[in-house]
């Protein structure tokens, strides 16, 4: 079965769907990690939100790229309000309270999607444009799938241009450097990572519609894309957008892959791929360069 | 001004007045209730060690617990052990797997290591929730407690049942608080306060770490052990991120590093879980809700309160 290559062929794009998914999901963590040691774990009940409002938005309008346009705009203003209200508080206190926070809020996520949409599982139709399929190797695949993989391409090259090219991009990647230097020779951070952070939940609400016909949309879809999000950031080495790229790539073939030869292990597999890294390269993959430890 | 360790056994003390006096007067469900109270205490208390005193956060001590939990069932079960074997057993259990994944995640910091945590608990979850061996997403049922029917009380009665983990709790309380006043707790406390200095000391620092850790996991296990003989069942449901959630949220609420803190915050817990979904459906909206309050404006949860009291008496004293 394994060295069948249709079936390489065809568990290699869903590895790279997950990838793109996890991309998208990911890199915001991992650029606002690098930019203020702060991880925040509300991020998959973010995507879950994204996935949500995309659901409504469907049913309302009958549009899903209206969804696909207009969910991530929700989520970043739900982002948005969160920084303002908690985060921005907590900025005296410690890092690790803020994190703390944010853990609070999934219970407070997963209690408020349960009571808005309901306990039910849902699924999201894919827009006709990319309700059909291909032929790979004899084989059809969903063309939608195709989409996935190719929006996380785009996306991964609107970032790297981004951060190469433009004054933003360049502020925070002198943050992501050093901080401290950053702000003292005038740059704005803070509103360098008032933005990131937004980014960073439009992204997740991206991914979260986007996921919605590929994967169910339930309470507690955000739990498990989350813990593969944070073995990204870990694995590709936080602040790094190459990191998380290559991170994702690796978790979601690692992922794919394992749940289709031996479902019961892939998740064990998945976090000795993390411990390994942590072992052998504590900094990630591709760790970002620090002025000071 | 009373010491800071006299106060806490003091409150320890009321604490465990205030067990036995609900022990009394309480009916089929009130020794259910302060059963669960126990348990969550101790397995409270053994996360305490690590996040309180130790400053280690976290996310994924529900491992342990329900690796104890599962090991007395399969010992139990499977292997046909006694359940104080299997009790041990699964003490041993959890001691060996916070030993192995201690090994690494604790030379991890802060952010690192809640991360790690979180997803080393999930991972065990998934892989739990699948195994076809252990029952998978049904677990497994039939847990025996222990048979005392040669000295005449049995175990099986709720009443009994209760006091033993209510017992089982004092025990905890009273190592932890040897092992937080011996040369070594205090050696976790600087590490907490500042891990280079206590390098530049020559300390070890990630091997006292370690050692916490496994510490912890043995005690968590034995939580776990507890629940699996209570409820006479497990499933996956003991290891997911809600169960490590709620034992921080104990912890924080108790007052972190403190110890009775936790055990009063396991009270506090499992009677608002009680009320609460009874009242509505979404009672982790609100524990969720206080939980962040907490961390954003009480520091110090119930204890910093308790200790509070200390400190003013004290002003007042001198």
């Amino acid at each position: 079965m394994l060295l069948d290559p249709t079936f390489l062929a065809i568990q290699l794009l869903n590895g790279l769907q997950l990838a793109s998914l996890l991309f998208l999901l990911s890199v915001g963590l991992s650029v606002v990690f690098g930019l203020m040691n702060f991880i925040n774990l509300a991020h998959g009940t973010l995507y879950m939100l994204g996935a949500y409002i995309g659901l409504s938005l469907v049913r309302a309008t009958d549009s899903f790229w209206l969804a696909f346009a207009l969910a991530p705009l929700a989520v970043a203003a739900v982002g948005a309000v969160f920084h303002v209200v908690l985060l921005r508080r907590m900025q005296a206190a410690s890092p690790m309270r803020q994190v703390l926070a944010t853990f609070g809020l999934i219970f407070v996520g997963l209690d408020s999607v349960r009571y808005i949409w309901g306990d039910y599982s849902h699924a999201l139709a894919a827009p006709e444009l990319l309700a059909g399929s291909v032929q790979v190797l004899g084989q059809t695949y969903p063309t939608y799938r195709l989409f996935v993989i190719g929006l996380g391409i785009i996306v991964l090259l609107v970032l790297y241009f981004g951060l190469e090219r433009t004054r933003l991009g360049a502020i925070v990647r002198a943050g992501v450097d050093d901080r401290e230097t950053a702000t003292a020779i005038g740059l704005n951070v803070e509103r360098a990572f008032f933005l990131v952070f937004c980014f960073g939940c439009a992204l997740a609400g991206l991914a979260g519609v986007v996921a919605g016909p590929v994967l169910s949309i339930f309470p507690g879809m955000d739990i498990s894309i989350l813990i593969l999000a944070l073995i990204v950031v870990v694995v590709g080495g936080p602040g790094s957008l190459k990191g998380a790229a290559l991170g994702a790539l690796l978790v979601g073939m690692v992922e794919t892959f394992g749940q289709v030869i031996a479902p019961e292990y892939a998740s064990v597999v998945l976090y000795a791929l993390m411990a390994l890294v942590l072992v052998l390269r504590p900094g990630g993959l591709i760790p970002v360069s620090k002025a000071h430890g | 001004m009373m010491s800071r360790e006299t106060w806490r056994a003091g409150t320890a003390i009321l604490l465990l007045v205030a067990a036995l006096v609900s022990w009394v007067r309480a009916d089929y469900f009130g020794h259910e209730l302060l059963t669960q109270i126990a348990i969550l205490a101790i397995f409270a208390m053994s996360l305490d060690l690590l996040a309180g005193f130790t400053g280690m956060i976290s996310l994924g001590h529900a491992a342990f617990y329900g690796l104890g939990a599962y090991a007395t069932a399969a010992f139990n079960l499977m292997l046909e052990w006694s359940p104080w074997a299997a009790m041990a057993g699964a003490v041993v259990v959890g001691a060996v797997a916070a030993l192995i994944v201690g090994s690494f995640a604790v030379r991890l910091s802060g952010v690192f290591f809640i991360m790690v945590t979180l997803a080393v608990g999930e991972a065990l979850h998934a892989y739990l929730f699948k195994s076809r061996a252990f029952g998978g997403d049904d677990g497994l049922s039939g847990i025996a407690r222990p048979d005392t029917s040669s000295i005449g009380i049995s175990f099986d009665d709720p009443a009994v049942f209760s006091l033993v983990c209510v017992g089982f709790a004092c025990l905890i309380y009273a190592l932890l608080e040897l092992v937080v006043r011996s040369p070594f707790g205090r050696l976790l406390v600087a590490i907490h306060l500042n891990p280079s200095r206590v390098r530049a000391l020559g300390c070890p620092v990630s091997r006292y770490k370690l050692a916490a850790f496994t510490l912890a996991g043995a005690i968590a296990a034995l939580a776990g052990s507890l629940t699996a003989q209570h409820n006479a069942f497990i499933s996956p449901e003991l290891l997911t991120w809600t169960t490590s959630g709620e034992a921080l949220i104990v912890v924080i609420v108790g007052g972190l590093g403190s110890l009775v803190g936790a055990a009063a915050g396991a009270g506090v817990m499992v009677l608002a879980m009680h009320h609460l979904s009874g009242v509505t459906d979404y009672w982790m909206f609100f524990m969720g809700l206080f939980f962040v309050g907490v961390v954003l404006f009480a520091g110090n949860g119930i204890y910093g309160v308790i200790d509070a009291v200390r400190r003013r008496l004290g002003g007042a004293a001198h």
